[in-house]
């Protein structure tokens, strides 16, 4: 900021809390009180105690979950990186034509909802589908089950949040200077040690966009695990609305979407202070 | 290093397309559960979707609850983004952040809320009750849009306008407006998307009467993966295709280089 404090209490201008105050007044009632709500049910249902937050850190189900739920977030994180990444090079390098095609796709597929994302992969994935039909036409009589499995949630996770890496990685390496390539190679770099000392490291600020951002959905994704992911196998935001909309669990659903909550918003804060959250979905 | 990239680039490529394509044949398929290649083609289950009731309402629902959150959303960013762009207080960069707000909390964690506390207001099953929750999560959408927006304005405009004569409304009217016009557009059409789109809550609060398209896709596909759902997929991913190629089109013909972007929200 570049006005000094003083002059700030000086001069008490009315009109900023004045154009604030209807959404102000708005978000404390629909999105502050309702957070609250969850906070205070973690603790009061059905009785107020500690009980909902010491079954969900120390009971079994919960860990098992919670545990399910961070690996499965870093792979599929890992696996967008994996797929993200080539596909945000050949963005980069390609002709204008065929950049513009690509990157039209990839903004089909973010706009896609992603019910129609995950209906695809059902499909795709059915005992009737494409997939089994060709694992068969290759020989394999008895193939694997695939829909409803850790894999198929996994599989369709990485589609449907792949665009969001691929994005944040592209952007970043469009504004390369390829001076800086080509004096890395007068230099002597090539291959591999080009690309893991010179290249990689410039994109790395679209690398950390893309897998936190990744990561952080996934953490709380609901839709796509609930209706692909094995039912033994849950994810931590499909067992809280399990809690809560089959066994109305209010106290355990709350305890558990606040741990959830506490371990997002630790991850962006850090982030925040580091990058500033705006960035991120800027 | 650069063939490998390329050649896994090109695969990925057949990865990202595939699921988008797929769901074109299928709704023309005469199968009554998921086969592909479809056995037969016809289009029963496009009479099917436009007939139903239990399809239509949804859709209905959806886009109702989809443009009142625009508006309402629209109505409460505006001149918040205005204070917070162009005016410099106490607690800005909290407020700031605060805007931000709904789009880190993961939106199961909301719908817990909402469930809660809009069935102690009595608002659960009401279109009102999803409109005032969507509303929540469409604001730092729409504000992150229309604050880029302002944040380029050259309030030079404004104050030539106000030299030659024009009060602070009419300079609002006649200079602001129209410039912020493609902000203020985008912004609502992102809040509209992220509405429409909106599944998480609206499966634990829209309930039959207010039941949206999203959570009526979400319990069929659950339930029976009903073949309707593949006529609505590839409806919507025909609106997405034009939404989309209309401004590629239409700067290919201004030739100036497009730039597609959305900040992410659904979760």
């Amino acid at each position: 900021m570049g006005v000094s404090l003083s002059k700030l209490t000086e001069k008490t201008d009315i009109w900023p809390w004045l154009l604030l105050a209807p959404l102000g007044v708005y978000m404390l009632i629909f999105f502050v009180v309702p957070l609250a709500d969850v906070a205070i049910m973690s603790f009061v249902e059905p009785k107020v105690s500690f009980a909902n937050y010491q079954k969900v850190l120390t009971g079994a189900l919960y860990q098992r979950v919670f545990l399910n739920t961070f690996l499965t977030a870093a792979f599929v994180t890992l696996c967008c990186l994996a797929v993200g990444y080539p596909l945000a090079y050949l963005m980069a390098h390609s002709k204008p034509r065929t950049a513009m095609l690509i990157l039209l796709l990839v903004t089909m597929s973010f706009w896609t909802s992603f019910l129609v994302r995950t209906y695809a992969w059902m499909v795709l994935l059915g005992n009737n589908g494409p997939l089994i039909a060709f694992l068969q036409m290759i020989g394999i009589e008895q193939p694997p089950q695939l829909l409803f499995t850790r894999f198929s949630s996994t599989l369709a996770m990485v589609h449907i949040l792949a665009p969001y890496m691929i994005m944040n990685i592209y952007s970043v390496m469009k504004k390369i200077d390829p001076a800086l390539i080509r004096s890395a190679e007068s230099l002597g770099a090539k291959g591999w040690s080009l690309f893991r000392h010179v290249y990689l490291p410039l994109t790395a600020p679209g690398i950390a966009n893309g897998s936190v951002l990744v990561f952080v959905i996934c953490l709380g994704f609901y839709v796509t695990p609930v209706l692909l992911g094995s039912p033994r196998e849950q994810m931590i935001a499909g067992l809280i609305g399990h809690q809560v909309d089959e066994f109305l669990a209010f106290g355990l659903g709350s305890a558990m979407a606040m741990v959830l909550l506490v371990i997002t918003l630790v991850i962006l804060t850090i982030y925040h202070r580091r990058f500033g959250l705006d960035k991120l979905w800027g | 290093m650069n063939t490998f990239m390329r050649w896994t680039g090109f695969i990925v490529v057949l990865f990202i397309a595939a699921p988008l394509v797929i769901v074109v044949p299928m709704s023309f398929s005469n199968a009554s559960s998921l086969q592909f290649p479809p056995p037969g083609y016809w289009l029963g289950y496009y009479r099917a979707y436009f007939t139903d009731m239990d399809w239509l309402v949804p859709t209905w629902n959806s886009i109702l609850i989809a443009t009142a959150t625009t508006v309402l959303t629209m109505l409460l960013v505006v001149p918040a983004t205005f204070a917070l762009v162009r005016h410099k207080f106490r607690g800005k960069g909290i407020a700031d952040v605060m805007m931000l707000m709904p789009l880190a909390v993961p939106h199961i964690v909301m719908a817990v809320g909402y469930y809660s506390y809009f069935g102690d207001l009595g608002l659960v099953h009401s279109h009102f009750g999803v409109i005032l929750a969507h509303t929540c999560l469409s604001v730092p959408i729409a504000f992150l849009v229309l604050s880029a927006n302002l944040k380029g304005f050259d309030r030079n405009l404004e104050r030539a306008a106000q030299s030659l004569g024009a009060g602070p409304a009419k300079t609002f009217i006649h200079i602001t407006l129209p410039i912020l016009r493609p902000g203020l557009i985008i912004s609502s059409l992102f809040a509209f998307i992220q509405s429409f789109d909106e599944t998480v809550v609206a499966i634990f609060i829209s309930g039959r009467d207010a039941e949206t398209l999203p959570r009526k896709m979400f319990d069929s596909i659950r339930q029976e993966a009903d073949p309707v759902i593949a006529v609505i997929s590839t409806l919507l991913f025909f609106i997405v295709l034009i939404g989309i190629a209309a401004p590629y089109f239409a700067s290919a013909l201004r030739s100036r280089a497009p730039k597609p972007s959305r900040p992410a929200g659904a979760h």
